[in-house]
């Protein structure tokens, strides 16, 4: 496997240009690290992202997919929440479909000011990939 | 596609230099399909930097711009315009950062930060591959502005866009004008009246012809968008049996200046409506201003201590009211100075959390003080207590300059000082879809950077609905958000964005589910060829993608944001 | 006056390129009017532009600032002059004044300057540098800081030695020390005032050691001890270069107190000492800060729930008023301070001190306008004569006033006081109009 001997996991991150991308960009102004692996798609929202995205970047060997949602600070409404809940429960029952641990695909709302909560989430989420996709 | 990108990458002056080698990343990408140079530049924004990509531009026939620098928040309009200057169309621009997410993110890995690099370059591409130019929607503005509430910031409003030549309807849904500062006798700071100040400015406004007033009328729905909105206004029966009349106007843009609410305590709150001498903060205004007379006389009965209890339904540990309301301190300690120069024999007790008269209020404060009014503050955790004792009222305290003693004072008033709600009645958010803060006011897009727009182009926000403010500075609200809606419309023609939802006709099959998705209601039914399709309508298309995954066919993409597009920079990036 | 005056003409006139003036100029040109911005010092952006972050949402101050100062130096309607003073402002009749403007010399041609900064290397002379507040040197051909606008070198020829050095270095020969004041005379329609506030001076409380204790610095220069463009890579005490981790701030430093003659409240240093010790706990997170406090004022949007959160991040707040400050061998500093929670004099130990200065009127306020005089409040800001009618009028019909030129007052409210004053300007233009 491709995975083997990584020291970090590849994971691709879906952030939203008005909310979760501003924190992202302050975790780096406090010089908060996290993995290099980590790479972001800036999208206006959360809600926005299709299932076939995703499933692509596992495809393409990413081992893992987070959505820093908009959560309800969302610019374009309240129903942002569910409506990115639903992406996730589509594309988990994608995932299981073809034989793909569910828990590679995390979401969490990151508000423009969450870049702590980011990082926290972003090193988690990169020690379960590790742990998981190394054993 | 595109065949002759430039890719400039930023060294930010060390900022992204000093962790990512720019030279290994612009060797990296050079020669990548469809670039036709890549520089590396100390300072990208800067003005030298500009001129020399709009020459590079224009010398080496450019099609797609790159560059790779801080985060997109900072720079994308500075470099958009730069492709400008160059007669690209600034939708071909695309950047990158490689300061916030890769040299500051991962300045402890030097390697993994270049190689990180080194991919978003590429992911950048990619995307620009792609870029299409794009031009902004083009319409005529309706050249009327709405402004609903006709309290002090929505006839402000309507003032100043009156001065600027502009028709303005102004509704409001009670009998009268004026709002609540129309009910206030005295103000701070001021010699004149609440009724005199608003009723100055009514005088004004009845003068003007383009300026019409609709009382006792409400906006009952709102369709369209910026530059084109339609208001249906009900006219409510002034008598029984008088027709409901609707009428319908077509505006350009929307002031809302809504107001507030007092807040109303709950059943037994400080004794509230358990004794009959504990009133509000506004009921405690209008004792003052309609009392004559040496001796103050609440229901019969003589006044002489008045205890003040701050902060109600404000500053609270949890649920919605946990925001300071602002006004409330300075105006009761007005009211108290007040009530001591009209009525003999006055003492004010003021139990309060920390006195917040703010700039040249402090006066007010001071004045206070001098006159012997008694301060008393509780500790955040021991909020004082009201209570009854042969028949007498008291409030009960322990003050933080007294530590442990009790102190108590007998009170023949207690006036509950109540601060400023959202209003109950919320439904011109609805109608309007205007978002709200934690604190249930409306909220602005930016505090600083767009302090009175919303996130619906062509509704601007004025005055108390927006959150807690005194009167000078609601009026300063209201003439920011009528300039701003004036700005809207003034040139007569409107753009909008053009990152909208686009719909492959071949594809679609009209099942609706976009429809559902949809927060803004943009999408109608056409028919093309006897073929039932859906339709984008782009000047109310706010481009968010909800509709793009619900799709079953997979018909809906959002321009610069296509699946080809994502898909792409995620095969870059792998 | 002999001088050759060159007479020019615009809409408008702002004066002071702040966040307030430059918010006015943008609304007045993008409706359409021609602008002329004038700015004393050597770049637009103000006090703001010299910020760490702004209170509540924690945004970077540069990275509001910035977009907009560029903003406003490129846009076609707005001619910017900097180093540049008016004064005999004039009303002729509505919709006519005259100004004289002295526009400095900067010794450097800033459309050739490409800030490459040899000539800031090669200067020999060290002086005090006024944008970090005193707290490193700079040179006396420089750029004066990272971000100004317009970013290019300027000489300050004070304290310039003439040696001819950054002459000599110059790789696009821009420096000149052959231009001259240039004076003008200018014809506009309308006026806004929009001068700012002035930082109060900690020397005139002698008893906390401002100036002779080297760990007493004061709330702009920890601003810049903070912020992005920071002048060294830390926070550390100027004393002695440790970093420190026991730093009090001193609230109503300069306000609420009579006995320096101002006895109002400054609006802003409660919010901006709470922001100050949020990023101090981020960026020391073994440091503890103290704020000695006589009411914390955090009513805004927002506000309340900022204090609540420093309060949960573990920001100590002691209501108490700060007696004095002594200096010990060691440089650390002990407070003498009345608890008012304990009602005991009680002192403590600290290894820094910031005071939270206040915001005083600017004294230029009253000199700008010659026959009709522009009425002022007893504190000396600009009076606005309809307080609750009319927030941005001034006595003079045509003058508008802006942001804190009026009153002390934090961001938003200038901001929103700008949009206010150009909005009253606007209608101004549009009621007047020649026919």
């Amino acid at each position: 496997m491709a995975i083997a001997n990584k020291k970090t996991a590849k994971i691709l991150v879906f952030s939203t240009e008005k909310i979760s991308d501003p924190a992202i960009d302050m975790a780096g102004l406090l010089k908060l690290h996290y993995p290099p692996t980590v790479y972001t798609i800036t999208i206006p929202c959360s809600s926005g992202i299709k299932p076939s995205w995703i499933l692509h970047a596992y495809e393409k060997e990413f081992d893992g997919v987070f959505i820093a949602a908009d959560g309800s600070d969302c610019v374009f409404g309240e129903t942002c929440t569910e409506k990115t809940g639903n992406v996730v429960s589509v594309t988990h029952n994608k995932m299981k479909e073809t034989d793909i641990d569910p828990a590679r695909l995390r979401m969490a709302a990151i508000c423009s000011v969450c870049s702590e909560s980011f990082v926290k989430q972003i090193r988690s989420f990169n020690d379960y990939l590790i742990k998981t996709l190394h054993a | 596609m595109k065949e002759r990108i430039g890719v400039y990458i930023c060294h930010c002056g060390g900022n992204i230099s000093d962790y990512v080698d720019v030279e290994k990343v612009r060797l990296a990408v050079e020669n990548d399909e469809g670039v036709a140079l890549a520089r590396t530049t100390v300072f990208a924004c800067s003005d030298s930097n500009q001129n020399d990509m709009v020459d590079d531009i224009k010398k080496y026939n450019l099609d797609g711009v790159i560059v790779a620098s801080c985060s997109p928040k900072l720079h994308l309009v500075t470099f958009r315009n730069v492709t400008e200057r160059g007669d690209l169309n600034k939708y071909t621009y695309v950047h990158t950062n490689i300061r916030e997410q890769a040299s500051w993110a991962h300045s402890d890995d030097k390697t993994g930060a270049t190689e990180k690099a080194i991919r978003l370059v590429k992911a950048a591409i990619a995307k620009s591959r792609y870029a299409e130019p794009l031009y902004p929607n083009q319409f005529e503005a309706e050249k009327t502005i709405a402004v609903i509430g006709a309290g002090i910031s929505g006839m402000k409003a309507a003032a100043s866009l009156s001065d600027k030549n502009t028709n303005v309807i102004l509704i409001e849904k009670e009998n009268k004008v004026g709002g609540h500062v129309a009910t206030w006798d005295s103000l701070i700071m001021s010699d004149e009246k609440g009724s005199e100040l608003t009723n100055r400015i009514y005088t004004d406004l009845q003068k003007r012809k383009n300026v019409t007033i609709l009382t006792n009328s409400e906006v009952i729905s709102s369709k369209g968008s910026i530059g084109d909105f339609t208001l249906k206004i009900r006219k409510k029966a002034q008598q029984i049996g008088d027709p409901i009349e609707t009428a319908e106007f077509k505006v350009g843009s929307v002031v809302v200046a809504t107001g507030f609410d007092s807040y109303t305590p709950k059943e037994g709150e400080f004794g509230f409506s358990s004794y009959q001498n504990v009133i509000t903060l506004p009921d405690f205004k209008h004792l003052i201003d309609s009392s004559s007379g040496k001796q103050l006389e609440y229901q019969g009965k003589k006044i002489n201590n008045i205890a003040y209890i701050y902060c109600v339904g404000s500053r609270q540990s949890d649920g919605e009211n946990t925001y300071c309301s602002r006004y409330c301190c300075t105006a009761v300690i007005h009211a108290a100075n007040q009530a001591k120069k009209k009525f003999k024999n006055i003492y004010n007790f003021h139990f309060n959390r920390g006195i917040r008269t703010y700039g040249k209020q402090e006066l007010l404060y001071a004045e206070s003080l001098q006159q012997g009014d008694i301060y008393l503050q509780s500790f955040e955790d021991a909020p004082p207590q009201v209570y009854a004792e042969n028949g007498k009222t008291k409030v009960k305290i322990k003050d933080i300059l007294t530590k442990d003693k009790e102190l108590e004072v007998e009170a023949d008033l207690i006036v509950l000082v109540t601060g400023m709600v959202p209003r109950s009645d919320s439904s011109i958010g609805t109608i309007l879809k205007l978002p709200k803060g934690r604190d249930k006011f409306f909220n602005e897009i930016h505090m600083k950077l767009r302090p009175v727009e919303t996130v619906i182009d062509g509704i601007t926000i004025a005055g108390t609905c927006q959150g807690p403010k005194n009167i000078m500075e609601s009026v300063n609200s209201a003439l920011s958000a009528a300039a701003k809606s004036y700005s809207y419309i003034s040139k007569g023609i409107l753009e909008t964005e053009p990152i909208v939802a686009n719909v492959d006709t071949d594809l679609c099959t009209w099942c609706e589910k976009c429809v559902e998705a949809c927060p803004f209601d943009a999408i109608i039914q056409k028919e093309i060829n006897g073929k039932l399709i859906a339709e984008i309508n782009n000047s109310v298309c706010k481009g968010c993608g909800m509709c793009t995954p619900v799709c079953p066919p997979d018909a809906i993409n959002l321009i610069n944001y296509s699946s080809e597009e994502i898909m792409s920079m995620i095969d870059a990036l792998a | 006056m002999n001088e050759e005056r060159k007479v020019i003409k615009y809409d408008a006139l702002v004066i002071g390129g702040g966040i307030a003036g430059g918010e006015a100029a943008l609304n007045l040109a993008n409706t359409g009017y021609k602008v002329l911005l004038v700015e004393k010092d050597r770049s637009l952006g103000g006090k703001m532009i010299l910020l760490s972050k702004v209170f509540p949402t924690l945004d970077c101050s540069a990275c509001i600032t910035t977009p907009k100062v560029s903003e406003i130096a490129r846009h076609q309607n707005i001619t910017i002059f900097t180093e540049s003073e008016v004064s005999d402002i004039v009303k002729k009749s509505e919709n006519n004044f005259t100004a004289q403007i002295t526009k400095k010399p900067r010794y450097v041609r800033v459309e050739d300057c490409t800030a490459c900064q040899l000539c800031e290397k090669a200067c020999p002379v060290s002086v005090r540098d006024e944008y970090q507040f005193g707290l490193i040197g700079r040179k006396a051909a420089f750029i004066p800081f990272s971000i100004a606008n317009p970013k290019a070198a300027a000489i300050d020829i004070e304290n310039c030695t003439l040696c001819g050095a950054c002459e000599k270095v110059c790789p696009t020969h821009c420096i000149d020390f052959t231009m001259e004041t240039e004076y003008y005379e200018l014809h506009t329609k309308t006026v806004i005032l929009a001068t700012g506030f002035n930082l109060f001076d900690p020397l005139e409380i002698p008893r906390y050691g401002y100036g002779q204790y080297k760990n007493v610095i004061t709330s702009m220069q920890m601003e810049r001890e903070i912020a992005p463009t920071r002048p060294f890579n830390t926070i550390l005490r100027p004393g002695d270069g440790k970093v420190p981790d026991k730093i009090a701030y001193v609230l109503c430093t300069g306000s609420r107190d009579a006995t320096v003659g101002n006895p109002i409240c400054s609006q802003i240093c409660c919010m901006y000492s709470i922001k100050q010790a949020q990023l101090l706990m981020g960026a020391l997170p073994m440091a503890d800060v103290t704020i000695y406090y006589i009411n914390i004022r955090s009513f805004g949007k927002g506000f309340e729930e900022f204090y609540q959160q420093a309060k949960g991040m573990g920001v100590n707040f002691v209501k108490g008023k700060i007696g004095k400050i002594n200096e010990k061998e060691d440089g650390n500093l002990i407070l003498t301070y009345e608890d008012i929670n304990e009602g005991v004099v009680k002192e403590a130990e600290h290894d820094m001190v910031v005071l939270s200065v206040g915001a005083k009127s600017n004294p230029t306020n009253g000199k700008m306008f010659g026959q009709e005089k522009l009425k002022l409040d007893p504190f000396n800001f600009i009076a606005q004569d309809d307080l609750q009618g009319n927030p941005s009028k001034t006595n003079i019909n045509g003058v508008f006033v802006a942001g804190t030129a009026s009153a002390p007052m934090d961001i938003p409210d200038s901001i929103l006081s700008a949009g206010s004053a150009s909005s009253e300007a606007i209608s101004y233009l549009i009621q007047h109009q020649e026919a």
